[in-house]
């Protein structure tokens, strides 16, 4: 596996406007939000103005390729800029923000890079072209290849100012990928770099989940026959078997402290719903109905699990307290019913729905109000899963009659399909990651 | 009478193969040298009567052999079983199915069966592997209804993940909702 660098990168200097420092401006999670509209001219060489054109192009093609990612910034095309490149400069007083705010761009992204020996030394700083004032500025000093990295840690830094947190740029999302009769799993980060296999079982793999701290991933696979669950250490590659009864044993939600896993069981030749403590290996069994009950999702608090139980007819979505009591039915719209998520704040959860003959990705609140269709995809979509910060969701949607991972704003907007990986059918089951430290 | 018919059968074969070997060792001996030559001599009483024994060893081995392959020809016969979307109750067609499956299985106590369960690809991956182990499972109580002990049947559930037909259409999706029936001798 690719070893994690990147930590060679020094903050040398902070600039912040006090007055901008930390001050929201929008809610972005709002379905009436509007984009940032920011313009990124190319970076300047500091030094030797004039050369390495392609370093100064690779900047603000990056910058912008990662705002447009988090779904918040509407990037103004570089036809529209006025301004004149060799008397302007990338500091407050070297720009004339009227040739900004006249186009429609209400940010600005300034940077430009020199060389301190073999290390590159890349300055960013965002404007407010309104009020014609810096709102953040950051100096990274690092080795050449870690540019990318400089121009995540600007964009986190730029999300932090803007809309008071972080990006997500720093996780993965797990999935199954397909071809022909195997399936393995595989991850890909956010931004849709770096696809990795992390199984070669060459048997059906299936149904992946990150442990909360992001060192696990729990799953099954039919590679010793029966359908058993497994923990693998995506960076070890290492392996362990928690779960082969007869019949399903299907992982789902962590707790939040690892420790214990909710997991699918058929071993009585009926779905039920268990708890397995990782430290001791026993299993509590949480439901006892008839029913098919599964697919359990821990909330956040550790307090409430939803599931899925066709014991009133159709899969329906109900909720019960950790201990299997207390049970009631949370969906009531459609006949089917399926895969709840709960989001990281605990306050909804989204879960796949017929409509219209189609599967599709709803979200609904933890009492049952303010149900809302978040996408309308002609192929469907299923399998939801939230980002750790509640901001986006995954799930699966068919394109061309093939499963692929999509990505979408928690509000509905802005979808994105992850890039395929050659030799790899379909792609089914996502699962987001918890923030991985990547860079 | 159909014994023998076979017995006849398989002499015949044989002889046309003992044929056939010669043929390609007459080839050889032409190429051959001095040594080889040598090597033929008379086998004893004792040689032939020992090959005598081998022989019909190796046809009754054959005999059984083919006669296994006619039983696993006709149990790889063996329909699926449909069902509907979402549901896993036995249609009466299935039930007829299930039931010549019972008779065969009754019949032929040296052999077992697996039921293997699936579910066309609409719903979740995970509520499809819950559907298909109903659907094995529910064949496999209708089986041991009919007298078929349990311990013959084993149940596995694929969910989504085997079509028969991988297209996204009704007609697929039908074809794919079922269960599928392996039978084997049991060791």
């Amino acid at each position: 596996m690719r070893k994690i660098t990147g930590f060679l990168i020094f903050l040398l200097v902070f600039w912040c406007s006090s007055a901008a420092c930390g001050k929201v401006y929008i809610d972005i999670n709002s379905p009436a939000f509007q984009k940032f509209p920011v313009a990124i001219p190319e970076f300047k060489n500091l030094e030797n103005p004039g050369n390495e054109k392609k370093l100064s192009t690779w900047f603000a093609d990056q910058l912008s390729h990662t705002l447009k990612i988090t779904g918040f910034f509407k990037i103004i095309s570089k036809d529209a800029f006025l301004e004149d490149r060799n008397s302007s400069g990338i500091t407050t007083g070297e720009i004339d923000f009227s040739d900004w705010s006249s186009i429609g761009s209400d940010f600005l992204v300034k940077g430009g890079f020199s060389y301190s020996g073999k290390n590159l030394v890349v300055e960013f700083r965002i404007f407010d072209t309104i009020e014609g004032k810096l709102i953040t500025g950051k100096k990274y000093w690092g080795k050449p290849e870690e540019k990318k990295t400089m121009v995540l840690k600007f964009t986190d830094e730029i999300l932090m100012a803007l809309t008071g947190r972080g990006g997500v740029f720093d996780t993965k999302i797990a999935f199954v990928g397909r071809k022909g009769k195997h399936s393995e799993i595989y991850t890909i980060n956010f931004d849709g770099s770096d696809p990795v296999k992390i199984t070669a079982y060459n048997s059906l793999t299936l149904v992946p989940h990150w442990s909360p701290d992001g060192s696990k991933i729990s799953f099954t696979s039919y590679k010793d026959g029966n359908p058993d669950c497994y923990i693998i250490n995506p960076a070890s590659g290492k392996i362990k078997k928690i779960s082969s009864f007869k019949g399903l044993n299907l992982p789902a939600s962590w707790s939040s402290d690892g420790k214990k896993i909710l997991l699918v069981l058929s071993r009585n030749g009926n779905e039920d719903i268990y708890i397995k403590h990782l430290d001791s290996g026993n299993f509590q069994r949480l439901t006892t109905a008839h029913a098919i009950d599964v697919s359990p999702a821990l909330s956040p608090d550790g307090r409430k699990i939803a599931f899925v139980s066709n014991r009133s007819g159709s899969p329906q979505i109900f909720v019960m307290d950790s201990k299997g009591k207390h049970i009631r039915r949370l969906t009531f719209e459609g006949s089917y019913n399926s895969s709840p998520c709960w989001s990281p704040d605990g306050t909804r959860i989204a879960y796949e729905g017929s409509s219209n003959g189609r599967f599709q990705i709803f979200s609904i609140e933890e009492n049952g109000g303010n149900l809302i269709q978040l996408t309308f995809e002609a192929g469907g979509a299923e399998s939801p899963s939230w980002s750790p910060d509640g901001r986006y969701l995954t799930f699966s949607s068919k394109r061309n009659g093939r499963e692929r991972v999509c990505v979408i704003n928690s509000n509905g907007l802005n979808l994105r399909v992850m890039p395929g990986i050659s030799g790899v059918e379909s792609f089914k089951s996502p699962s987001w990651s918890s923030h991985l430290n990547l860079y | 009478m159909r014994k023998s018919l076979i017995t006849l059968i398989l002499v015949f074969v044989c002889s046309l193969a003992l044929i056939f070997i010669t043929g390609c060792a007459k080839e050889q001996s032409v190429k051959g040298d001095v040594g080889l030559t040598q090597a033929q001599a008379q086998p004893s009483a004792e040689e032939v009567a020992q090959a005598e024994k081998e022989a019909a060893l190796r046809e009754q081995a054959l005999k059984e052999q083919t006669l296994e392959k006619k039983m696993l020809a006709e149990a790889a016969a063996i329909q699926d079983i449909h069902f509907a979307f979402d549901n896993y109750d036995l249609k009466p067609e299935a039930r007829a199915l299930l039931g010549e499956l019972a008779d065969w299985l009754l019949e032929h106590k040296g052999f077992e069966a697996t039921i293997e369960g699936n579910c066309d690809n609409r719903g979740t991956a995970v509520y499809n592997l819950a559907l298909g182990e109903r659907r094995a499972e529910a064949a496999k109580t209708y089986l041991a209804n009919l007298g078929v002990s349990n311990t013959r049947i084993t149940t596995i559930s694929y969910g989504e993940e085997m079509p028969a037909d991988p297209r996204n259409c009704e007609d697929a999706w039908a074809k794919n909702r079922r269960d599928h029936f392996i039978v084997f001798p049991n060791k």
